[in-house]
């Protein structure tokens, strides 16, 4: 089969699974929270909390707080996007299934990434309008640039976290925990700064870090061209290493389904 | 005096079987993960977000705060859950069928989970020791204890009320996680109730929690439990009227759906 005929392919598939898990999880409450209630509670409560503390800090609590958004629908969207499979009796037959499942997969996190940028929209209206603040972009272009690569990268960063999911259900048990872990070592709403520096490492690692940078340094204006290029050169970075890292996942799961016949055992 | 003892061992043995029903499937990581991890990581967030804006001496405020919203964590979500597993493992009409007591039913469905938040608030507040040396030396141990058995009672209350709006809706976990993230807002865990608009300071007054936090800090600041003993009251009251406003509710439930024949439509 010619590249070209994969590749073609491959994207009929990713777009088929965006197309049927964005109109699925549009009616799901849970996510809806994740995506409208929570980040507009987070944004609120950080407002409040940062009012007069942080030079312009409407538009980095709008930031922040839609990435607690982004990241909080990652987690529980795509970290359940290969074990929601297996809840649901569908794991197998699609690992038996000649489209790849790491393109079904891919499909899915772009539909529930897509689905959560409305975090950002929804925190800025909220700010804006509601609270009456002023909110402008000060490099939107990079501003676009920098939520299309953080598309990329959680998409990347999603195969990760759905395979270890399925992987190993202990790691899945901390869900929850890790909902506030990530949100910490991104700097979302504070400076990793604060931290102590042995956590320093743990951030690099994470593309939200990245990505949190690159968005809070092109909204506000706070940071150079230079340092947003080199957010986005990390991004680019990450998510290549985290697609070929996830090669080696899916193939794990495919043996446990394939050779083991292991994987609806949790 | 039979019927009494009857009434007693409904209550107790209710608490024991809905709370190991609850938690047998799990193992001790998923406890953990659940009861230690989670919280740490979102105290940990608030607490970071308050340093930041306003200083490490307000450590305290946030960390007695987000302590005593284990006690919501609890009382909301292992609660509404108790409650709303019996609906969705398909016990409901067992339960309805049974003559046993349902005052006592009902309320045995919490007793584990005010256990369980109380220890949750004396880890979070251990977590405050260890990390941010929070200082006891002025505290009233036995006052802090009743505080923390009162506003755990109290958020108790609050989720027999949810646990009931659980039997007649599929969006549980979105009303559970909406009224949890409320409560984050209104109760004053991490923001000062009299910087709030005068409305939120208002709902606030008429949520559980809000009182309990208030007393807390007051008695590890050094007050007596004499300071605080009107604030547990309220607290206590609060508590009590969302339980029975919970237990009419589950009445309702009951011959609504007996009557209707809908007691396990969705």
């Amino acid at each position: 089969m010619s590249l070209l005929k994969s590749v073609k392919q491959n994207l009929r598939v990713i777009f088929m699974a965006f197309e049927i898990e964005f109109r699925q999880s549009f009616t799901d409450a849970f996510v809806l929270f994740g995506i409208i209630v929570q980040p507009m509670i987070v944004a609120f409560m950080a407002l409040w909390m940062l009012r007069d503390q942080v030079a312009d800090y409407a538009i980095f609590v709008v930031v922040g707080s839609g990435m607690t958004g982004l990241w909080t629908t990652l987690l529980f969207q795509g970290g359940n996007s290969i074990t929601g499979e297996r809840w649901t009796g569908t794991l197998e037959p699609l690992s038996c299934a000649p489209a790849p499942l790491r393109a079904v997969v891919s499909g899915k996190l772009l539909a529930s990434i897509s689905q959560s940028l409305l975090s950002i929209a929804f925190c800025y209206t909220f700010i804006s309008l509601m609270m009456g603040l002023p909110v402008s972009i000060a490099k939107p272009w990079l501003f676009a640039g920098s939520i299309l690569l953080t598309v990329v990268a959680f998409i990347a960063f999603g195969l990760i976290i759905g395979s270890l999911f399925i992987l190993n259900p202990d790691v899945q048990r901390f869900q929850n925990g890790l909902e506030f872990v990530v949100y910490i070592f991104s700097g979302f709403l504070f400076p990793i700064a604060l931290l102590p520096m042995w956590t320093t490492p743990l951030s690099y690692i994470l593309t939200p870090y990245w990505a949190a940078r690159a968005l809070h340094a092109a909204s506000s204006g706070s940071g150079s061209n230079g340092e947003i290029y080199f957010c986005w050169a990390m991004l680019i970075a990450f998510s290549v290493v985290y697609a070929i890292a996830s090669k080696f996942l899916f193939k794990s799961i495919l043996r446990k389904a394939r050779e083991d016949a292991t994987l609806n055992m949790q | 005096m039979e019927k009494l003892k009857l009434n007693i061992k409904i209550f107790f043995e209710g608490a024991y079987l809905s709370y190991v029903g609850l938690f047998r499937w799990l193992r001790p990581t998923t406890y953990l993960a659940t009861l230690v991890f989670s919280p740490l990581t979102q105290m940990l967030f608030f607490v970071l977000i308050g340093t930041y804006a306003q200083g490490n001496d307000k450590a305290y405020f946030y960390v007695i705060g987000n302590a005593l919203m284990n006690a919501a964590m609890s009382g909301i979500y292992g609660v509404t859950m108790s409650i709303g597993g019996d609906r969705w493992d398909g016990t409901l009409p067992y339960l309805f069928g049974a003559p046993a007591n349902r005052m006592m039913v009902f309320l045995g469905r919490a007793f584990m989970h005010i256990l369980n938040g109380m220890i949750g608030v004396l880890i979070g507040l251990m977590w405050g020791w260890l990390l941010f040396h929070m200082d006891f030396s002025a505290t009233n141990p036995l006052a802090l204890l009743l505080t923390i058995l009162v506003t755990t009672f109290s958020t108790a209350g609050l989720g027999l009320l949810m646990g009931c709006i659980g039997l007649i809706t599929r969006n549980v976990m979105f009303v559970n996680n909406t009224v949890y993230f409320v409560l984050l807002v209104f109760s004053g865990a991490n923001l000062e109730l009299s910087t709030l608009p005068k409305w939120m300071q208002v709902v606030s007054n008429y949520l559980p929690l809000t009182r309990g936090i208030a007393s807390a800090r007051a008695i590890i600041a050094g007050h007596g439990l004499a300071d605080v003993s009107r604030l547990l009251v309220e607290e206590f009251g609060i508590g009590l009227f969302f339980a029975l406003l919970g237990y009419t509710l589950f009445r309702w439930f009951e011959v609504t759906a007996k009557k209707r024949g809908t007691l396990e439509v969705f």
